[in-house]
C-alpha cells in the first residue's frame, strides 16, 4: 500500500511533464445509445458537494487498489464483451461483461476489506490513448446530507448503480462528478493542477435513495435518486448509503490534455454492483452509519 | 443466577447454529484452537463459572461470540491460542482480557481488518493479548468516552498498532506497537483528550507516535520510541477535525535511533524520517525531560505542516481552547489554496539530547519569521541547534523578539521535501523485516484479577516527579 504511494511520489515529482505533451482532443468512439443524456433530470442531484474532514459524519471506508482494465460494462452491456469504452475495475477481480452476482460473491477482491467483493469501475484515464493505471480507489459510505443516519439501510444484494453522465459535453455538477487533488476538499469540474504530494482524483457521488423494488431498471438509472433537503422522495423512499467513489491517479501538474475513455474530461462517471458480503455490509451500516461513528481511515493522510 | 441463565441461553444458541455463528462475523474461519464446540448441557467449563465471566473458548468458541453475549460489566477471558477473528465491540463497559499476553494471539492473516474494533462503546478495556497481521489496526477505539488498553502487543498491522480516534478519556498502558506503516500508537481528533500513554514501546513503524489534532490533558510518558522512521510526531491538519494539534505533554520518554530505513512507512513518515520528536504544525505542546539521541535530522524539531488542499481555514488563536465537540459544529470554509500550519507557542525544556546530526533542538518555518512563532527552548542539554543560538534567542517566559541572529544555521526545512524523494522507500508492511517479537511481561494475575471497565478519567501522573530517564540501549 505504501509502496504505491512511493511510486506516486516519483511519478509525480519526476515525470508528470510527460503527461502534459499530448495534443489529442477527444477520444470519441463511444456507442452508448441507450443512456440518458441528462442524468440530473432523471436522478436529481445532491444539494451540494460532499467533501470535508474525516470525523464529522459516521461512515465506513474501503480502499480498493486497481484490479484490471477491460472494455466491458457488466451493467450497460451484460454478456457483451468488448462492447464498451475501456474501464478500470476495482474490488472484485473477476468483474467482466458476464458477471452475475453469484459469480462475484465467490471471487477475491483487491479491497483491503476482504468481504467487500463488490465491483466498482470508472472510465479509463488515458494519455495519448495509453491507459494511466490508477493507484487505488477509496469508497466512502455515509448517510446522504442531512438524512437521519439511523434510517439508512444496506443496499440490496446485487444492486446496480451508475452515477455521472458518460456523454456529458458540458460540466457536470461537482456534487456528482468532480476532480480533486488527493483527499482534500477541492471539487472542480475539470482536473486541477495537483501538487507533487497529492495525486489527481476523480470523485463520483452515487444516488442515496432507492425505489425499494428494483436492483436495476432499463436505462439503469430510474430506480435511484439523490436525496435533497435531508429527504428521499416518495418515489424513491428508501435511504441507502451515499457511496462516494474516488479514484486516485499517479498524475500531478497539468492534466488538461488527458482524456477519459468515454470522451473528454467532462465525461466522468462510475458504476457499482453490490456484491458485498451482505451480512458484513449490513453490519457496517449499523455499526458506523447508524451509530454515527467514523469506522476507518480516510486517505487525507495518504496511508495507502 | 441471572448470569447463569443468560449464559445457558448463549450456549444453546451456539450449539444450535454453530455454523452460522462462524459466518456471522467478518472472519472467514473462526475455529478456536484446540477446542470443540461446547457441549449443549449448560454452562459447563473447566474454569469455575464465575458470575460475569465469559470464557473463550470454553464457554464460547470465538471471542466475537463472547462479546455478543456479554452485557455491561462482563469480563471475557481468553485462553491461549490463535484466534482468526476481527472482533467488533458495541457493548459499553466490557473487559476483554487474554490469560497470557504472548500466547493469546489474534491473527488477521493479512486479510481481516482490525483485531478488535470498539465502535461507539464506552468504557471498554482490552488487556493482555497480541494482535498481528491485520490489514488495518491491531486495536482500535473510535467514537468512545472512556477506554483502556493494557498489556497489549500490536505486531505487523497495515495501518496502526494501537489506534484511538475521535475518543476521549482513556489510557494506553504497558503496551507495544511494531511494524506498522503509520504509527505504533495513535491518539487523534480529540480536545481535550484527557488521555495518557504510558510505558509504551513503539519500534519499526513509520511513526512511533502520531496524534493528528489531539491534545488537552494528553500525556505521553515513560515510553520508548526507537527504530521507527520518526519518533513522536504530533501534527495539525484540516483533513481531520478538531485542529490544530495542541497542548500535548511529552515528558520523560526515551526517543532514539529513529532513522529506520527498512520499515513500512506512509509518505508523512518518509518526510519526517530521521527526527526524534517532531511537532508538525503543533501548538502549545510541552516537550520536557526526554532523553533523545541518535537521529539523522533533529532530536526535537518544531516545523510547519504544509497542507496542499485543506478542508478549512486555520482557526484563530482565540479559538484554540474550543473543545473538539464545539468545533465540530462549525462550518468549514474552503480556503483558496494550501495552508501552512506553523508550530507555535511550544515549550521545549530540560531535555537531554546528543548525536542528532542536523541539530539537537530546532525550529523551522517555510517563510514565517521564526521569532513570531513564540516557541521557547530552555534548560536543554545539547550540542547543536538550528538556528545556531536557539536557546539564547528563545527563552521561556518572555516574549520573543526579532533581535539576534535567527538566520545562521537555519533548519532549511523546505529541503526535507527534496530529501523525501531519495529517502529509502517504504517496505511493504506484510514483508518488512522485524526483530524477533519480544517476550513481554503479562498482566499480573490475569486469571483472577477482577474485571474493571475503563474509566473516562485517566490515571493522574505526577509530572513534577518525572526525571530525565537514564540512557538505555
Amino acid at each position: 500500500m505504501a509502496r504505491r504511494i512511493r511510486a506516486f511520489f516519483f511519478v509525480g515529482l519526476l515525470s508528470f511533464v510527460a503527461a502534459c505533451t499530448n495534443d489529442d482532443d477527444d477520444a470519441g468512439g463511444h456507442d452508448h445509445s441507450n443512456m440518458p443524456v441528462d442524468a440530473a433530470a432523471v436522478m436529481g442531484q445532491p444539494d451540494r458537494p460532499i467533501a470535508g474532514p474525516q470525523g464529522g459524519v459516521g461512515q465506513f471506508v474501503v480502499e480498493c487498489p486497481f484490479s484490471h482494465a477491460l472494455s466491458d460494462d457488466p451493467i450497460v452491456y451484460p454478456g457483451d464483451e468488448d462492447a464498451s469504452h475501456l474501464h478500470t475495475f476495482f474490488g472484485n477481480v473477476a468483474a467482466d461483461a458476464d458477471s452475475q452476482l453469484q459469480d462475484l460473491l465467490e471471487q477475491p477482491t483487491t479491497c483491503e476489506q476482504q468481504l467487500d467483493t463488490a465491483s466498482y469501475w470508472a472510465p479509463a484515464l488515458l494519455d495519448e490513448g495509453e491507459l494511466i493505471t490508477p493507484e487505488k480507489s477509496v469508497a466512502y459510505y455515509r448517510a446522504g446530507l442531512g438524512l437521519d443516519p439511523t434510517t439508512v439501510v444496506a443496499f440490496p444484494a446485487g444492486l446496480m448503480m451508475i452515477a455521472g453522465d458518460h456523454m456529458a459535453t458540458t460540466p457536470q455538477p461537482v456534487s456528482v462528478v468532480a476532480w480533486s487533488c488527493g483527499a482534500g476538499g477541492l471539487r472542480e469540474e475539470l482536473p486541477p493542477v495537483c501538487p507533487p504530494t497529492r495525486g489527481l482524483r476523480l470523485d463520483v457521488t452515487f444516488p442515496d435513495c432507492w425505489d425499494g423494488k428494483n436492483i436495476d431498471v432499463a436505462g439503469h438509472r430510474k430506480h435511484m435518486y439523490y436525496s435533497s433537503d435531508g429527504k428521499c422522495p416518495s418515489s424513491h423512499p428508501v435511504p441507502v448509503p451515499q457511496l462516494i467513489f474516488a479514484v486516485t491517479y499517479p498524475v500531478t501538474g497539468d492534466a488538461s490534455q488527458l482524456q477519459l475513455a468515454s470522451g473528454s474530461l467532462l465525461t466522468g462517471h462510475a458504476d457499482f454492483i453490490n456484491a458485498w458480503d451482505q451480512e458484513k455490509l449490513q453490519q457496517e451500516v449499523e455499526l458506523c452509519i447508524h451509530r454515527n461513528v467514523v469506522c476507518g481511515v480516510t486517505s487525507g493522510r495518504s496511508s495507502g | 443466577m441471572k448470569r447463569s441463565i443468560r449464559k445457558f441461553c448463549g450456549v444453546i444458541i451456539l450449539a444450535g447454529v454453530i455454523a452460522s455463528c462462524g459466518g456471522s462475523e467478518n472472519s472467514p474461519a473462526t475455529e478456536a484452537p484446540g477446542t470443540d464446540a461446547p457441549a449443549t448441557d449448560a454452562p459447563a467449563t473447566d474454569a469455575p463459572a464465575t458470575e460475569g465471566v465469559l470464557n473463550v473458548p470454553a464457554d464460547f468458541p470465538t471471542i466475537q461470540g463472547a462479546v455478543d453475549a456479554a452485557v455491561e460489566g462482563d469480563l471475557i477471558l481468553i485462553a491461549p491460542g490463535t484466534y482468526t477473528e476481527a472482533v467488533q465491540v458495541t457493548t459499553n463497559n466490557i473487559i476483554i482480557r487474554g490469560l497470557d499476553r504472548n500466547t493469546v494471539i489474534l491473527d488477521g492473516n493479512f486479510e481481516l481488518d482490525n483485531g478488535i474494533r470498539v465502535v461507539g462503546a464506552n468504557g471498554v478495556a482490552l488487556e493482555n493479548m497480541t494482535a498481528m497481521n491485520y490489514t488495518k489496526n491491531g486495536f482500535f477505539w473510535t467514537g468512545v468516552t472512556g477506554y483502556r488498553g493494557d498489556y497489549l502487543t500490536a505486531w505487523r498491522n497495515g495501518d496502526y498498532g494501537v489506534y484511538v480516534f475521535d475518543s476521549v478519556g482513556g489510557v494506553i498502558d504497558n503496551s507495544y506497537g511494531g511494524g506498522s506503516p503509520d504509527a505504533g500508537v495513535y491518539i487523534g481528533e480529540c480536545f481535550p483528550c484527557d488521555s495518557l500513554i504510558r510505558n509504551f514501546v513503539a519500534e519499526h513503524n513509520g511513526l512511533g507516535y502520531s496524534g493528528t489534532n489531539a491534545g488537552g490533558n494528553l500525556v505521553i510518558t515513560g515510553s520508548i520510541f526507537r527504530n521507527n522512521r520518526a519518533g513522536i510526531v504530533p501534527n495539525s491538519g484540516s483533513y481531520e477535525l478538531c485542529y490544530p494539534q495542541r497542548k500535548t505533554t511529552i515528558i520523560g520518554n526515551w526517543v532514539y535511533s529513529n532513522n529506520q530505513a527498512d520499515s513500512p512507512a506512509i509518505d508523512v513518515a518518509i518526510l519526517a524520517m530521521g527526527n526524534g520528536i517532531l511537532s508538525a504544525g503543533g501548538v502549545q505542546n510541552i516537550i520536557e525531560r526526554n532523553r533523545v539521541w541518535d537521529h539523522n535530522k533533529t532530536g526535537i524539531g518544531l516545523v510547519p505542516f504544509l497542507e496542499d488542499d485543506p478542508n478549512d481555514e486555520m482557526p484563530e488563536k482565540s479559538a484554540w481552547d474550543m473543545t473538539c465537540a464545539e468545533s465540530k459544529k462549525l462550518t468549514p470554509v474552503q480556503p483558496g489554496g494550501g495552508i501552512l500550519w506553523d508550530s507555535q507557542d511550544n515549550t521545549v525544556r530540560n531535555n537531554v539530547l546528543e548525536d542528532n546530526r542536523r541539530a539537537d533542538i530546532a525550529v523551522g518555518s517555510a517563510g514565517t519569521d521564526l521569532w513570531t512563532l513564540g516557541n521557547c527552548f530552555e534548560g536543554n542539554t545539547y550540542t547543536t541547534s538550528a538556528p545556531t543560538n536557539l536557546e539564547a534567542l528563545s527563552p521561556c517566559g518572555t516574549p520573543l523578539t526579532a533581535d539576534g541572529d535567527w538566520v545562521t544555521g537555519d533548519l532549511q526545512v523546505i529541503t526535507w521535501l527534496v530529501d523525501a524523494e531519495t529517502a529509502p522507500p517504504s517496505v511493504d508492511w506484510k514483508i518488512a523485516t522485524l526483530p524477533d517479537m519480544p517476550v513481554f511481561d503479562s498482566m499480573p494475575d490475569a486469571a483472577t484479577a477482577p474485571g474493571v471497565a475503563a474509566s473516562a478519567t485517566p490515571p493522574v501522573v505526577d509530572l513534577d516527579a518525572i526525571t530525565v530517564p537514564d540512557k538505555i540501549s
